[in-house]
């Protein structure tokens, strides 16, 4: 076949050999040259139409369609740059922070596992149904040992099935005590997930030979280099965990940070469970879920496989479990993947994703109305392409070119500065967190989600804020426009303006929701910081000792603990020392089941395990009856507080009413103390009681100490006694305050970021709002010039011009602050101390977006009312 | 121009001009406009071609490979495009007259039932 250039161009001299024929034969009919020329024209068409026809059946037209709309859109975008800067600035801002935030998701959800060929590896969670007993410690979705044995040695699908305990905490000696989060490995694991150790080996089989034989360990990177100086020599000798000696048998590659979002410290064969961790043996419970599960497939196993194959597994286990159903969660490995970690990650994910795209949003809505407003300047060229027979799809096309090529610019703008930035501000953030808070390994680095994530987004925008002006624009009545009034046919259609409030409307009202939700907040934020929570924890320090965890049995622990309470006590400063199984607000809790005698109704109650002093350290009075005294540490007595006095004997005279608990054991309460806020911080309504604490409390337990005068001395001075009696204790001693910020981090992290968002979409609204007024003002010279010159009174005029402007920001504000309303209900369950109805951010927010929306609106009117008339006339 | 008055003339079904080109051209190679002449002179000047939409018809066949089309000397000693039938196009024409044929006799038996009736 001929080149398809080829056949184009002659096509060009058919059609006019056909028309010179057309014309031959017309003269031969007696007409004169002239007219033979235009019949033959007049018969044939619209010769450009035709060849534009006939150029499209070879298909590849549209090609060159969007080569020349992009080199026409290119131009008309340079025509007008100031334009083509704001749209790609807030194109690159609403595009980039939404890739931004996506990158942190990719890296925390969707990014599989950092090991090799990672696509092999899936994630196996046992999730029962039913009505039957079962031990969780962990997660509900684990297994236990036997069970991962069951399905290691049966599966058919599997090159290898490793099992873990992740969190595992453990206390390293030698030199500063320090506490770590590791990980109890089946031996296979690094085998399994292929992942070897940079330095030395990882588990083998017979590391897994006998249980509690080998006490070898592998180290990660960051403790390596930040415990040990990256010292070579490391591997081969032993190191201390929570009292044993373990041999560092490898260090793992700086990359691989564990299979859990929280990075992992160390891992130790599974098989010394017992001896890291005394308090239980979990290797013998076959009903216990604690155990994560990895399978690395065979080559060419589909998932349905591995699904049918494990339920074969899980079913035979069932039979002896009568009542229970096992169905299995199976899915590509990666942090989050197991069904309770995801069900906690979605909601929050959701949230952030809904908030960061409502940003976008408006910038859409902004950049629509910049486009709109440029429109009304191009219409006369838009009306000559349409009456020269474009037709108007193709127009609609050459439009939406236009606005995609705004937003790729925009886009990859965005996406290259939030692929640059947000790894190093997620760096900053991480690295600055509490020391408390465990360290994260999330990957933020972009990758192949994220990229297609901001291209889609991209084009997403690009139509977006294109296809409402490029289809109002392929609508112009054409003679008006031609007739050179299209200065004012745009600015008079009431459709137009209908557009361009409705889109200011949407700006507002996105705005005026995240706002609000970030007053909300922040007034969350200010109630979590000034509440009382019904004890004093200022000049308290808090000494948290697990001594069952490092090898003490009861007797020593009893031994320990009263030691160090009477050094303590003795210190110059302190002027009492208390007990307590929880520390206030530790996020420690204690929950059993109680009934009252003669009552079938079971109440789950929280509990305490407090010393006598207890009440009176953290200043919570007692009002009615009593308070402990050391003999009570084995009788039946014990504390309610008055709202939960009141819960369980309404009406009644709660001294000396019996309580029993799960076991049986019947109490009877001695006194009633203030409610207090000391369990969950923001909640009145939880039920509560303490019980005397008696020696078996002491293998853990917070110590808390009243002190008058420098918490860094008394601090210390804990530390060296704890020290002196024993070098290789680990005691983590904090002020009690500190606890109540623990429970404020969360909201102040959200406040923080939503006060942030809000500003930005602020400031985005602000400017679209701006836009649109001057050119509304601009569009309206002549009408304001005429107004004038008939006597308006200036501030008649500019009250016009100001309620035109503010009439859509008023109709977006209201419908802002009823989504709000809804949304409100939304976070008020997820965050602390969020009112729905809080009246100060309901009043606050939209006065302020008022404020400054009237701002951004009087100062191009004010533009306006400087215009002479004379000039204003003349200039049309 | 035609002669006819313009009411009695009736223009093209979608699709059906591609028919006529081939069986236009089945008689040999012709050139554009003798292609548009031959129509309407064969159907009695009854059928209008659509001037415009002759040459996208002709690039279609082109494409699909039914025509080709060659440089050649018209009857009047001037330089002019020729289309001509393939093979393949010989036998489209074939396809399409007997599937021409079957709507054609399809339609004539809804629009006059009793005819049919009457022959039989």
């Amino acid at each position: 076949m001929k080149s398809r250039k080829r056949m184009l161009r002659e096509l060009e001299e058919d059609i006019r050999d056909y028309l010179e024929r057309e014309t031959q034969d017309n003269m031969e009919r007696g007409m004169s040259p002239d007219e033979a020329r235009h019949a033959a024209l007049r018969k044939f068409g619209n010769v450009a139409q035709v060849r534009e026809e006939t150029w499209e059946v070879w298909s590849v037209v549209w090609l060159e369609q969007l080569l020349q709309d992009t080199r026409f859109g290119m131009r008309m975008l340079w025509r007008s740059p100031g334009n083509t800067i704001a749209s790609v600035l807030a194109i690159a801002l609403g595009i980039g922070i939404n890739v931004g935030i996506f990158s942190v998701l990719n890296g925390a959800a969707l990014r599989l596992l950092p090991i090799p060929r990672p696509e092999q590896v899936v994630s196996v969670s046992p999730i029962f149904h039913g009505h039957f007993a079962r031990n969780v410690h962990g997660e509900g979705s684990m297994s236990s040992y036997s069970e991962y044995l069951n399905y290691r040695d049966h599966n058919h699908v599997f090159a290898g099935l490793v099992a873990y305990e992740p969190f595992v905490d453990a206390t390293l000696a030698g030199g500063t005590v320090q506490q770590l989060s590791g990980t109890l490995a089946s031996c296979n694991y690094f085998e399994v997930l292929d992942e070897h150790p940079a330095l030395g080996r990882g588990f083998v089989d017979s590391d897994c030979a006998a249980p509690g034989e080998n006490a070898v360990v592998v180290l990660s990177d960051a403790l390596w280099r930040g415990r040990f100086a990256a010292d070579p020599s490391l591997v081969g000798k032993r190191i201390t965990l929570n009292r044993v000696a373990y041999t560092v048998i490898g260090i793992a590659r700086p990359e691989f940070t564990g299979t859990e979002p929280v990075s992992s410290a160390f891992w130790v064969p599974v098989t010394m469970q017992k001896v890291l961790e005394p308090v239980r043996d979990l290797l013998a419970d076959d009903d216990l879920s604690w155990l994560a599960m990895l399978g690395r497939t065979r080559t060419a196993v589909t998932l349905e496989e591995v699904r049918a194959d494990l339920g074969v597994i899980s079913a035979r286990m069932d039979l002896q479990h009568p009542g229970r159903t096992t169905s299995l969660a199976i899915g590509a490995a990666k942090f989050f993947s197991r069904p309770e970690e995801r069900s906690h990650l979605l909601p929050v994910a959701s949230v952030i994703l809904a908030a960061f795209a409502l940003v976008l949003l408006i910038a859409c809505a902004n950049v629509a109305s910049l486009l709109l407003a440029r429109a009304s300047v191009r219409q006369k060229e838009i009306a000559v392409r349409l009456s020269m027979g474009a037709s108007r799809w193709r127009l609609v096309r050459q439009l939406l070119t236009e606005s995609l090529i705004l937003s790729l610019i925009g886009g990859t703008l965005g996406s290259a500065l939030a692929c640059w930035s947000f790894p190093r501000l997620t760096a900053f953030v991480t690295s600055h967190l509490p020391s408390n808070f465990p360290a994260v390994g999330v990957n933020v680095a972009p990758n192949l989600h994220v990229l297609v994530y901001a291209f889609g987004l991209t084009l997403l925008t690009g139509i977006a804020f294109g296809i409402v002006p490029a289809w109002r624009d392929s609508r112009l009545d054409l003679n008006t426009i031609l007739k050179g009034d299209g200065a004012h046919a745009g600015s008079e259609r009431t459709s137009g303006r209908f557009l361009l409030n409705s889109l200011t409307s949407t700006q507002v009202a996105v705005c005026m929701v995240l706002l609000l939700a970030a007053g909300l907040l922040l007034r969350g934020l200010y109630y979590a910081q000034t509440v009382d929570p019904g004890f004093d924890d200022k000049n308290v320090a808090q000494v948290f000792l697990n001594l069952r965890e490092q090898g003490y049995d009861e007797s020593r622990s009893t031994a320990f603990v009263q030691n160090l309470r009477q050094r303590v006590g003795s210190f110059l400063g302190v002027t009492e020392v208390a007990q307590a199984e929880c520390a206030p607000l530790a996020h420690d809790f204690s929950v059993g089941q109680f009934t009252v005698p003669g009552r079938a109704e079971k109440v789950p109650i929280e509990y305490n395990h407090v010393s006598p002093e207890y009440f009176s350290v953290i200043g919570v009075p007692i009002v009615r009856g009593r308070g402990f005294t050391t003999a009570d540490v084995h009788g039946p007595a014990i504390i309610v507080t008055e709202s939960t006095a009141r819960r369980l004997f309404p009406d009644e005279d709660p001294l000396g009413k019996t309580l029993r608990e799960y076991s049986g054991r019947e109490d009877s309460v001695i006194g009633v103390a203030k409610d207090a806020q000391v369990s969950h911080l923001g909640d009145l309504n939880t039920t509560y009681l303490y019980f005397p604490a008696g020696p078996q409390d002491d293998v853990r337990t917070y110590v808390l100490v009243r002190y008058a005068g420098n918490f860094g001395d008394i601090a210390k001075g804990i530390r060296e006694a704890a020290h002196s009696l024993d070098p290789d204790i680990s005691v983590d001693v904090i002020r009690l305050a500190d606890n109540l910020e623990a429970w404020r981090i969360p909201s102040r992290i959200v406040a923080v970021l939503s006060g942030a968002l809000g500003s930005l979409a602020l400031l985005l609204a602000l400017i679209g709002l701006y836009g649109m007024v001057s050119y509304r003002v601009s569009r309206c010279v002549r009408e304001i010039g005429i107004r004038m010159a008939l006597g308006a009174d200036k501030t008649a005029v500019m009250k016009l011009v100001l309620w035109q402007a503010m009439r859509p920001v008023f109709i977006g504000a209201f419908i802002g602050i009823a989504l709000c309303a809804a949304i409100s209900q939304i976070l008020a369950s997820m965050l602390f101390g969020v009112s729905t109805h809080d009246p100060i951010a309901f009043i606050g927010v939209p006065l302020l977006l008022s404020m400054v929306a009237l701002i951004a609106s009087y100062i191009p009117a004010r533009r306006a009312m400087r215009v002479d008339p004379i000039v204003a006339l003349r200039c049309e | 121009m035609s002669t006819r008055d313009r009411n009695e003339r009736i223009e093209l079904l979608q699709g059906t001009l591609d028919l006529l080109i081939l069986r236009t051209l089945f008689l040999g190679p012709m050139h554009g406009h003798a292609i548009a002449k031959a129509i309407e002179y064969q159907s009695n000047e009854v059928l209008l071609v659509e001037q415009g939409s002759l040459y996208p018809a002709l690039h279609r066949l082109i494409k699909r490979r039914w025509i080709s089309v060659e440089e050649g000397i018209s009857e009047n000693n001037r330089r002019a495009k020729f289309y001509r039938l393939t093979a393949k196009g010989r036998q489209q024409l074939t396809v399409e007259t007997s599937k021409w044929d079957k709507l054609a006799a399809a339609i004539g038996r809804i629009l006059r039932p009793g005819e049919r009736e009457g022959k039989s």
